[in-house]
């Protein structure tokens, strides 16, 4: 729970590294494809201890998801990684015709998912990954909060028969899980108890809500904060309980509001339970160029415009007969 | 010399024929892809009575040799060599394209045993057989993987993607065939978008190559028999085709890459099959 938070930042890419490593050291059938990417991504030292079971594709997404699934369908568990914009939009039709329409084993690691590289511009800051990747069937779709949770993905990812699209981070996490903590794909996780509102978040944007929670806590808002780090298949039950309690929903996400987590969100809530809804993220633009927190200030993802926000929100929908 | 006798030659004829009347057969449930499918039929006959290590009572048997048609609307084709050799019921045949059904217009992994892929968009078998490829070299096994590519097809920039990735990785488990029936949906290859010089093509990305007569039996059987080529290089087999081949009156005319035949148009082609295949046997001689 959220008021039991240990001060560790860690680095997702070295979480995921150590991860793979200890997986393949479990599982023979764990390779690891590479398409010039694991220096930058989380491969290098997999390649180091197995160098049998890595192989390296080079610039060529297609071929390599492709062959991926080729691993997949001989019985292999592939891992293959590259940033988001080239693992999932150059290579779509593979991962739909050859990935998912097959159901394979395949685990996709988009690395440097959201703003991760800001600073690098709109072609490389892509905001409607999971938009794209939601709309496949058999996919699942897993965005972490923290260390604790990207390691335990990696070995979920392992043991889920089909597709996994795993979102990775490039900044430093604050770890809000402890030891011991159960990661259990789609299922969403209540990270503190509130009563005015619900919040709906995953990803880097946790900690900042989180921390939106405390500072509304001061201005008598009570939010009930929930990690949805699996974003498919979505945590309904989680999603009608709070809100049937809360009446109003805010969802939070580093990601454009078409098609992402708030998207996701109200799929379940417009035919479950409909309720006030507003969803924090990027409108329909391309991405502004700047470092990470200038991005993320300027797109209202900071703890204080988060909290601004939904105060903004609560006060237009306060003579609500919900 | 030949590696095949007269009568095994023989034989080939009269299946790939027999396999060219169930497509004919497939036609009457409405429009599909016959051209590519009867410019394919030889070879991929060749390949399931002659050359492929397999068992249609065990579709999914570890040591077997794999067939990818990449090019995934030449699929009648496979479907009736599949039916002949006893992967599924031939009277499934009967339900091509039809609600539902098992027997797709573009090949279905889920629906029918023997089908290794979900091809019908071009450009994704090869990438797949590198995987399947690589894994028998991982594995230490033995099989080989055969990829059945269009020459149309080969203007998809994911098949130069995994050519080179096939000679980097020395898979010599590969075989390419290229059905090079030099016709695509809109006209002729040579116009829409020049193949031309494939064999240079892919042996400048690392491959060996050997040209053949793709409705010559013995030229089908030696090359594939012979492969790999070289240890360490992908084999790559260009098959000269005629596209719609045996169907006399729609050899070599891009309009019947895919195409609608009313029933009597389709029995009409079953005579005019019977007679080519005559032709093809007498050509053999005694």
């Amino acid at each position: 729970m959220g008021n039991k938070i240990k001060e560790a930042f860690e680095d997702p890419r070295k979480v995921i590294s150590k991860a793979l490593v200890a997986l393949g050291g479990r599982n023979k059938d764990v390779i690891f494809i590479s398409c010039d990417s694991s220096l930058g991504a989380s491969g290098e030292p997999f390649r180091q201890r197995y160098p049998q079971r890595h192989f390296e594709f080079g610039i060529q997404e297609q071929s390599s998801m492709g062959t991926a699934a080729g691993f997949a369908a001989s019985g292999k568990i592939p891992f293959i990684t590259a940033y988001v914009p080239f693992i999932t939009f150059r290579c779509f039709e593979q991962i739909r015709d050859d990935v998912c329409k097959t159901n394979l084993n395949v685990n996709i690691i988009g690395n440097n998912c959201g703003f991760s590289v800001s600073a690098l511009g709109p072609t490389h800051v892509v905001l409607e990954d999971v938009s794209a990747m939601r709309s496949i069937p058999n996919i699942t779709i897993i965005s972490p909060a923290d260390g604790p949770e990207y390691r335990q993905t990696i070995f979920a990812a392992a043991e889920i028969e089909g597709p996994v699209y795993l979102r990775v981070h490039r900044h430093k996490i604050r770890s809000i899980h402890k030891n011991g903590f159960k990661f259990i794909p789609g299922k969403g996780e209540l990270l503190r108890r509130g009563s005015d509102i619900t919040l709906i978040t995953t990803s880097t944007m946790v900690v900042n809500s989180l921390n939106a929670a405390t500072l509304l806590q001061s201005y008598g808002i009570s939010v009930e904060v929930i990690n949805m780090s699996t974003l498919k298949p979505i945590d309904e039950d989680i999603i009608i309980k709070s809100t049937s309690k809360t009446k109003r929903v805010v969802t939070v996400e580093e990601h454009s509001i078409i098609g992402g987590l708030g998207s996701a969100v109200s799929d379940v809530l417009i035919r479950e339970n409909p309720v006030k809804m507003e969803m924090i993220g990027i409108e329909d633009k391309f991405a502004i160029v700047g470092n990470y927190k200038q991005v993320i200030d300027y797109y209202g993802l900071t703890s204080e415009k988060i909290a601004s926000s939904i105060i903004n929100f609560i006060n237009k929908n306060k003579e609500c007969n919900l | 010399m030949s590696k095949l006798s007269k009568s095994q030659i023989k034989e080939l004829i009269e299946k790939s024929y027999k396999a060219r009347i169930n497509i004919l057969e497939m036609m009457k449930n409405g429009e599909a892809h016959i051209g590519g499918a009867f410019s394919a039929i030889d070879i991929i006959t060749v390949l399931y009575n002659k050359i492929l290590k397999h068992n249609p009572r065990k579709p999914k048997w570890g040591d077997r040799d794999r067939f990818i048609l990449s090019a995934g609307h030449k699929c009648m084709a496979l479907y009736s060599v599949l039916s002949e050799q006893g992967y599924f019921d031939k009277e499934l045949l009967k339900t091509y394209a039809n609600f539902n059904t098992r027997v797709q217009m573009h090949p279905d992994e889920k629906s029918l045993p023997g089908i290794e892929s979900p091809t019908g968009s071009l450009g994704h078998g090869l990438p797949v057989a590198n995987g399947i490829a690589l894994c028998a070299k991982m594995t230490r096994l033995r099989y080989k993987v055969f990829v059945m590519l269009g020459d149309g097809e080969c203007e998809e920039g994911s098949i130069w993607e995994s050519a080179m990735a096939a000679s980097h990785h020395e898979l010599d488990n590969i075989i390419v065939i290229i059905d090079r029936n030099g016709l695509q949906v809109n006209g002729a290859t040579s116009k829409i978008m020049d193949t031309s010089m494939l064999e240079n093509k892919f042996h400048s990305f690392g491959w060996k190559v050997e040209t053949i007569d793709g409705h010559n039996f013995e030229q089908i059987y030696n090359a594939l028999s012979s492969t790999p080529f070289e240890l360490r290089k992908p084999s790559c087999i260009v098959a000269d085709t005629i596209k719609c081949k045996g169907l006399t009156f729609a050899e070599n005319k891009f309009e019947f890459h895919q195409c609608y035949l009313s029933i009597k148009e389709v029995e009409n082609s079953i005579h005019i099959v019977r007679e080519a295949k005559e032709k093809e046997l007498e050509k053999i001689g005694q």
